[in-house]
């Protein structure tokens, strides 16, 4: 059986880490390079690292250097922030990258799924899904019609060839108010594609809830980043509790 | 000792390169035809899909000098899309022919997911030493969509180590002068650290 996978999301600018709320007002959390380190060490199933500067448009291209540096461990990592074309692609997984993440250039050019797996395999993509919820009814950030259901948006993921989607609860991000454990279900349940949720988890006790409800892959932000929790503090904690967590 | 990484154009090396270079030895990266030759251990890592590998294997001459060199019975170890190479048929974005040391095809996952992202304890089927370091648990990190499946029951013999994914799933296979592992080694943290010495200091029979 596999893990339950624990999973911190890192974000970077300006080659240093940074947290926010709402993908807003991001404060400098320390060096990538050292929390990457402990993060290995402490054993992280996974890291996620994401360069927003592409997005703020302050470059072209997200900080491949440093990717370089962080890859030198030993956990799988997985990059994004502006990754747009094949040689985008190519220079991350020649940088260290085991996945790279994909997001808003899924929009505009939505082949570039297929280009890139054909090269390095779908399991090598994770596509992001950035998700609001106004008034109870839920959309996808990028989309700027609000047409498009975030259930069949990710189900065609799926089929563009996603080996893995990540799914942000934008409103819940960063405010530790708690994960949206019955809109992930639903979309959880409606794809035969792993899947990572994040947006919200300010506790242990949230965490519990999320992973008794059946779903097995979390991604932290603000619990990792600017907490006193670290990931063998939470791994005891779940292990206490029975789940099936490695240690 | 001269440890040979390949580097086919698919593939993150840094973590495996890092992983033995921290070891005390300084890997070689070989990444065209005619540099095998004063390699003694080589590595075929792996995150890539198999039509696209196996082509550029071919187109630059390597498929043949990796077979000519698993004929010289110098230790071969193959991870992930690295390890899959070396079964008969592959079926990831379209048919390819693979070195065929193993008598089985590369299938896809159907159930219960299509990808097999994650930390999985891996089941030991003998007595083998190569678990030997390892203390806690069998733990190691797989990410791939297809799987190697035998076209024998009794081949199944061949495979140290499976897990389980819906179906039964080869995971460490030692032939002759190869091994390899469905799992990543080189992203498993310290049990993956203790199976790339174990090749290391690995004396086929």
């Amino acid at each position: 059986m596999s893990y339950l996978r624990i999973i911190p999301s890192l974000l970077i600018s300006n080659g240093k880490l940074v947290k926010g709320i709402n993908f807003k007002n991001f404060k400098n959390a320390g060096s990538p390079v050292t929390t990457v380190t402990a993060l290995d060490s402490q054993k992280a199933d996974e890291i996620f690292i994401v360069d927003i500067d592409c997005y703020n448009k302050k470059k072209l291209e997200p900080d491949f250097k440093l990717l370089k540096k962080i890859a030198e461990n030993n956990t799988p990592i997985t990059f994004g922030g502006g990754i747009k074309d094949m040689i985008m692609a190519k220079k991350a997984f020649s940088s260290g990258a085991d996945k790279i993440f994909l997001n808003s250039i899924i929009f505009n050019d939505e082949k570039i799924i297929e280009k890139i797996a054909f090269q390095y395999g779908n399991q090598a993509i994770v596509a992001g899904m950035n998700i609001i919820n106004k008034n109870g009814k839920y959309f996808i950030m990028e989309d700027s019609s609000n047409t498009i259901d975030p259930i069949e948006y990710a189900k065609k993921l799926q089929k563009l060839g996603a080996g893995e989607l990540k799914i942000i609860f934008v409103n819940l991000e960063g405010t530790k108010k708690g994960i949206d454990i019955n809109y992930s279900k639903e979309i959880n349940n409606n794809v035969k594609i792993p899947c990572i949720f994040e947006g919200g988890i300010g506790n242990l006790d949230q965490l519990d809830l999320f992973f008794s409800s059946g779903l097995i892959s979390i991604g932290l932000g603000s619990l990792i980043t600017f907490s006193d929790y670290n990931i063998v503090k939470i791994k005891h904690h779940l292990i206490n509790k029975n789940f099936n967590v490695r240690v | 000792m001269n440890i040979g990484i390949l580097d086919y154009n698919a593939c993150n090396i840094s973590s495996i390169y890092y992983s033995i270079y921290r070891l005390g030895y300084d890997p070689k990266i070989i990444k065209n035809s005619n540099e095998l030759n004063d390699i003694d251990r080589l590595i075929i890592p792996g995150v890539g899909a198999a039509k696209s590998c196996i082509d550029h294997l071919n187109q630059t001459g390597l498929f043949n000098e990796i077979q000519e060199f698993l004929a010289t019975q110098k230790p071969i170890l193959g991870i992930c899309m690295g390890f899959q190479i070396f079964a008969t048929k592959l079926y990831e974005h379209g048919l390819s022919k693979g070195i065929g040391l193993i008598e089985g095809e590369i299938v896809p996952f159907k159930k219960p997911n299509l990808f097999n992202i994650g930390w999985q304890d891996v089941e030991i089927n003998k007595k083998s030493e190569i678990f030997k370091d390892i203390k806690n648990n069998n733990s190691f990190y797989f990410c791939h969509s297809h799987y190697l499946k035998f076209n024998n029951k009794k081949d199944e013999e061949e495979s140290v180590g499976t897990i389980k994914f819906g179906t039964l799933v080869p995971s460490l296979i030692i032939k002759k002068n190869f091994m390899g592992m469905q799992f990543h080694p080189e992203k498993s943290q310290k049990n993956g650290l203790n199976l790339i010495k174990y090749f290391l200091n690995w004396s086929p029979q």
